[in-house]
């Protein structure tokens, strides 16, 4: 057993505290000890966007993040996202949009997606296309999860 | 102009409709709770050992150390299990490996431990000798003189009485299934033929990549009653299948299915881990959850059916097909999986996809140390249809004829019955090639491309067609291809449908819905689906075969139906009317002649309940649709509906890479009729691109038995900025045995493009692919001619 | 791997350096190469884990002295967001533009991209192109030592630099090119991003007259590490850009490669890619 350390952090605004081994990934430390099941294991490998979080306002792959290194960051998961104005009307944007089929990957989808209209509100269709490349989806061929993004973007007047 | 009200009454149908999937918003809040998801209380966590060796004798195995490892309660190999029995559909595959293994994936030992870490811990621990043996890394190989044989014995297992029985016969020449098929008489159609063309094709290793890695959670009851929670695509055949494995009841095993990470078919067989699972369960006395690492999805899940192909077809001199000839070699891999079945597929597409008076062919599933094929979307049919397209272009050239022209002159019509016996009711095939041509600008396109060949610009354009029939109506190919549905219908119009269907996020369970509330007048949100636990819910064959929209449908249909007629029946009298005066719509009982409305269904469900009579509106159903087995000459109506599709694909060729770049699919379906737009689009954009990611860019490279890229990083699904425009158009051809006139069309979407795009990139560069997949070294080697292209084993005739 | 058994998260250089100086650690930046290698155990780490990314000191770009100065826990993607790089060193732009994905590009950092020194590392073809070096530092609290290497001197093998075991790369430093400097950049693939490089290319230098001055040509996947091509850019100082320079500056390229055949490419067609698209962009900088 590799040496444990207590780490503190802000997870989807809570304070928490939790003592994880010096290995342990983030996506571990969420989803085996904060019940954080919403982010998912794809890949290990920062491939899939699967495990996408946000920490300190940018999205990372949490496979990739020592649990350690969370220390004294902001962290925000689907659960926490998924709390939020913006993340309800994502949300909506998303079933409306037909952007769902076996669901896997959408979590992790709605953190980047998040992000590509946080740093841009005015995304266009190519842009957002590229904000999501590190993002697999195998279901939906993507085409649905562009447009429910660009809905929230730019939402039409008449409300679609 | 003011809506009537018999118009207004009708207006809340849901037919053709946009509605979002009912599963949706909680997937996308991260709420589902998929199988990773859920942790039973006192569960243990498995790891399997796999081989090192592609084909070795196991020497010895030594679990010694492992079993001291801390936290571990189980280390298990071959023989603590005597009694396992084998799995797979021709029972050739034994769950753990005793003596010998045949793949790098071959499980050895397995491991139960309160961690997965103790777990992984103790795998390191195992030693295992072997005494490697020779290995055939290709099928042509395992069909030559003197090939080692891989399946040469007897496998013998003990019986219920404890005596030794074969349950798998000696293979004497590694083939482990073979098929023929034939109508009319080829050479006579040789003999009328003005054009001929013969070429062998080779259609790649390619895996589904379903997001969620593949596992299980086994538990057994303090009575011995087996509980799993399984993401298989056909739970009342597996229920069945454990209980033989397991020698117990069929009655006491329960599967759940928590909402699937992804599907495409790899779920339809039963593969090591599971039995394995259910071994450390029943050892340890407590659920054992196993869970594969991505790694472990890549070298230990089916794979879509390598094929080489050899085909050889002609046409007269006015451009009517006079014959074809097929012969297949599939790659069956270690073990014999539904891979080798695809055949039944792909003689369809063979046979009666066009019109073909003579035609003959033949497969041989074939033994060898790579990894073993499973089913996969499609099921044949994308490697069927990529030689048969590539063909139907070759000859309209060699006669110069026109493509679109051609394909025309050969298609089917509705109401053709195909010497192989396929009935077509509904069929719209000419208008899907009509729309997908004109929508894309076929022809002029494909003509102005030529143009461009020699003019020195490394970017070339090129525009390619392909086309597709598959089962629409399902597949009869199990005694039954039926599913049951039960609905109940409670105090305030509230609708449970408890149906056999699985949902694997195709949209099974909003379609079912709407099909419901389309018959009892409710809104969508009425509906509660129940179609995961095989305690609850009515038998159902599995979803496989784009079957689910139709065989499900029906069977939903026709229970709600009988609740509705149960509500008229009971309503007429106090409404002085007969039932058939009265309808269910928006949420009322109304007269079906002018929509007024009568009653509310969910106050006539109370006083119903609360009445004397006290009755409830409960109903089941079991469809059972209207096809036949295949005959012992594979010939039969197997469905009892044909879907249809034209794909058309542009690509850019740039020259100086090979790298192809697929710009748009103007695609065309038959779908019979839209039951919900929102979820077949989705099913015919979800499938172009895995079509797209088959044609271009997924190789899973096999060299010599070993998986080089069991990776994303090197195994490359499309991503998003990769997509085409797709402009998809929907014949609807109203088929008289579908729900409300559909069809299936889960796999159709992907089955055509590769061989549109192979069409496109000959449109481009004057140069024909034989070998998939287009990626850039693949497609660069071709155009300098630095290819090998694939060639018919001299000694496997 | 060998077991990680401490854990090291210093706020200044001078601790961290500290750190290094006493024993062999492993040091921590964003990651996103750290963890799959932890995981494979193909990889031998020191047991101790230093995590860096509490020394702010390390971050951030800034232009002093006619150079542009890049702390090394920069992510990529405040390199592809910052207009000093995007106008400065637009193939420095460019490479972190087709850099994995968002998410890798918010984690990963340019100094853990120069240390792990991959052959394919996507950083590596631009900086040698704008002739960067990189700062190393040692010591501890009784004083900083640093010395500057040419990052073509620090790039020694795959996965080996010329850092010792109690340096830190500090910095990453790229002269400001002169006036009527142009470059290109091409990364080989069928993705815009999200993919290890099969080949990439830089390249950079002065255009005058028809000619490419100070020419400079990096390649990078073809040989054991990113490389300069010395010879090939000797060719293009000689003369104009014409069809025979052309012809003879990829020749010069060729002779400078070692590719290999690995999942991604054959070593052939490694080649036939360094030709075909060295020409491509030899010819879109000079277009007659």
């Amino acid at each position: 057993m590799s040496a444990l350390i207590e780490i503190e952090f802000r997870l989807n605004g809570i304070s928490r505290r939790v003592t994880v081994p010096l290995q342990m990934s983030a996506l571990e430390m969420l989803r085996d000890m904060m019940g954080q099941h919403g982010t998912k294991y794809g890949c290990g490998e920062g491939e899939c966007g699967a495990c996408t979080i946000s920490v300190d306002h940018r999205t990372v792959n949490s496979c990739l993040k020592f649990a350690v290194d969370c220390n004294g960051r902001d962290i925000q998961t689907i659960e926490g996202l998924a709390a939020t104005p913006f993340g309800e009307n994502l949300n909506r944007a998303m079933v409306e949009h037909g952007a769902v089929q076996c669901g896997f990957c959408t979590p992790g989808i709605m953190m980047q997606a998040q992000q590509v209209l946080t740093d841009n509100p005015d995304a266009s269709p190519a842009q957002i296309q590229r904000g999501l490349e590190g993002n697999l989806c195998r279901c939906t061929g993507y085409r649905k999860i562009l447009d429910a993004i660009e809905a929230v973007a730019h939402p039409s007047p008449a409300g679609d | 102009m003011a809506p009537t009200p018999r118009e207004e009454a009708f207006a809340d149908s849901l037919i053709g409709r946009r509605v979002p999937k009912l599963d949706a918003p909680d997937k996308a809040s991260g709420r589902t709770r998929y199988l990773h998801d859920i942790n039973v209380p006192g569960q243990l966590h498995a790891k399997i050992l796999r081989s090192t060796e592609v084909h070795a004798r196991i020497v010895s195995i030594d679990v010694e150390a492992a079993r001291r490892v801390p936290g571990v309660h189980a280390v298990i190999t071959a023989a603590d299990v005597p009694w396992q029995r084998p799995i797979g559909i021709t029972k050739d595959h034994m769950p753990l490996k005793a003596d010998v293994v045949r793949s790098r994936r071959d499980e050895i030992a397995a491991v139960a431990a309160d961690t997965v870490e103790a777990a992984e811990e103790a795998l390191r621990l195992i030693r295992v000798a072997y005494e490697p043996l020779p290995i055939l890394t290709n099928s042509a190989q395992a069909l030559g003189p003197g090939a080692p044989l891989l399946h040469g014995e007897d496998l013998r297992v003990p019986g219920r009485n404890g005596a030794l029985e074969v349950v798998h016969k000696a293979c004497s020449d590694n083939v482990s299934m073979a098929y023929e098929y034939g109508h009319g008489d080829v050479t006579q159609g040789e003999r009328e033929s003005a054009v001929v063309v013969e070429d062998v094709f080779w259609l790649h290793y390619v895996t589904h990549c379903c997001m969620g890695v593949s596992g299980v959670i086994a538990e057994f009851d303090a009575s011995g009653n087996l509980l799993l929670y399984s993401n298989t695509q056909v739970p009342f055949l597996h229920k069945r299948e454990f209980a033989e494995l397991l020698g117990i009841d069929p009655g006491r095993i329960r599967i759940i299915q928590p909402p699937i990470g992804g599907g495409f078919g790899s779920k339809l067989d039963i593969y090591p881990f599971e039995p394995i699972a259910i071994f450390l369960a029943k050892m340890t006395r407590r659920p054992v959850k196993l869970l594969f690492t991505r790694e472990e999805e890549f070298i230990a899940s089916p794979t879509r059916q390598p094929v080489l192909l050899k085909l050889r077809s002609g046409c007269d001199r006015e451009g009517r097909l006079t014959f074809r000839a097929v012969d297949t070699i599939h790659d069956n891999g270690a073990y014999t999986s539904w891979g080798a079945t695809t055949p039944f597929v792909m003689m369809q597409t063979i046979s009666s996809l066009y019109r073909v008076p003579h035609c003959h062919y033949r497969t041989r599933a074939v033994y060898t140390n790579n990894p073993y094929a499973g089913s996969f979307r499609g099921y044949g049919n994308l490697q069927a249809t990529f030689a048969v397209e590539a063909h139907m272009d070759k000859l309209a050239d060699a006669l110069g004829m026109d493509a679109l022209e051609f394909r025309l002159l050969n298609a089917q019509d509705p109401g053709e019955s195909t010497p192989q016996g396929m009935h077509f009711r509904s069929c719209g095939f000419k208008e899907c090639l009509g729309t997908a041509a004109e929508r894309s600008d076929y022809e002029a396109k494909r003509r102005g491309n030529l143009e461009h060949w020699n003019d020195g610009n490394p970017i070339k354009r090129g525009i390619g067609m392909a086309s597709m029939l598959h089962v629409g109506g399902g597949a009869k190919m199990y005694p039954s291809d039926g599913c049951g549905t039960i609905i109940k219908l409670d105090d305030f119009a509230k609708v449970t449908l408890i149906t056999g269907a699985s949902e694997i996020g195709q949209g099974s369970e909003t379609v079912l819905a709407l099909l419901v509330c389309e018959e009892l007048g409710l809104p969508i949100d009425s509906v509660t689906v129940v179609n995961n636990d095989t305690a609850i819910t009515p038998w159902d064959v599995g979803v496989h075969a784009s079957r689910t929209t139709f065989i499900g449908g029906n069977s939903a249909i026709g229970a709600a139906r009988k609740a509705k007629r149960k509500i008229l029946e009971t309503a007429a009298p106090k409404a002085g009317r007969t039932p058939d005066d009265l309808d269910l719509r928006g949420g009322h009982i109304v007269l079906k002649a002018t929509g007024e409305r009568i009653q509310e269904i969910g106050r006539f469900l109370r006083s119903l309940h609360f009445s004397e009579k006290a009755e409830l509106v409960m109903t089941t159903y079991y469809y059972e649709p209207p096809s036949v087995h295949l005959d012992r000459n594979y010939k039969g109506d197997v469905s009892a509906a044909y879907a249809w599709a034209t794909q058309v694909a542009e690509v850019e060729v740039d020259t100086d890479t090979g790298i192809v770049r697929l710009l748009k699919i103007t695609a065309a379906h038959d779908v019979g009729r839209v039951l919900n737009r929102l979820g077949i689009e989705g099913q015919i954009e979800g499938g172009i691109v895995m079509g797209q990611g088959y044609a271009l860019s997924e190789d899973l490279l096999v060299e010599d038995g070993m998986i080089r890229n069991p990776n994303f990083r090197d195994y490359k699904l499309v991503t998003a900025p990769e997509i085409p425009e797709m402009d998809v158009s929907f014949i609807e051809t109203m088929d008289g045995e579908g729900p409300q006139g559909a069809k299936g069309v889960g796999e159709a979407p992907a089955i055509c493009i590769a061989a549109a795009v192979a069409n496109a990139i000959y449109n481009a560069t004057g140069t024909r692919i034989y070998a998939l997949p287009f990626t850039p070294e693949k497609v660069y080697r071709a155009l300098r001619g630095a290819n090998m292209p694939p060639k018919w084993p001299e000694d496997a005739a | 791997m060998a077991e990680l058994r401490n854990y090291a998260a210093p706020r200044s250089l001078a601790e961290a350096l500290q750190v290094l100086a006493s024993g062999p650690a492993t040091v921590l930046a964003g990651g996103t190469d750290l963890m799959p290698q932890s995981r494979s155990a193909r990889v031998r780490f020191a047991p101790t884990l230093l995590n860096i990314q509490g020394v702010a000191e390390l971050r951030g770009v800034r232009r002093r002295d006619g150079a542009v100065e890049i702390g090394a826990l920069t992510t990529i993607a405040t390199l592809r967001d910052d207009p000093a790089v995007r106008n400065g060193a637009p193939v420095l732009w460019q490479a972190c533009d087709h850099f994995a994905s968002d998410q890798i590009r918010n984690a990963a950092t340019i100094g853990g991209n120069i240390c792990n020194a991959s052959p394919a590392g996507d950083t590596l073809v631009p900086l040698l192109v704008l002739d960067a070096s990189v700062v190393l530092a040692s010591g501890g609290a009784a004083g900083i030592h640093e010395r500057r290497l040419p990052l073509s001197e620090f790039l020694t093998g795959p996965g080996r630099t010329a850092r010792r075991p109690e340096e830190l790369l500090v910095e990453v430093r790229i002269p400001v090119p002169a006036s009527g400097w142009v470059d290109r950049y091409v990364k080989f693939g069928t993705r815009p991003a999200l993919d290890i490089s099969t080949i990439a290319l830089a390249l950079g230098g002065t255009l005058f007259d028809g000619r490419l001055e100070n020419a400079r040509l990096a390649l990078g996947a073809v040989a054991p590490t990113a490389i300069r091509a010395h010879d090939a850019e000797r060719v293009l100082a000689e003369g104009p850009l014409d069809r025979a320079r052309i012809d003879r500056v990829v020749d010069a390229a060729d002779a400078a490669i070692h590719p290999i055949s690995d999942v991604r490419a054959s070593d052939w067609y490694r080649r036939e890619l360094v030709h075909n698209l060295l020409r491509r962009i030899l010819t879109d900088v000079c277009p007659n």
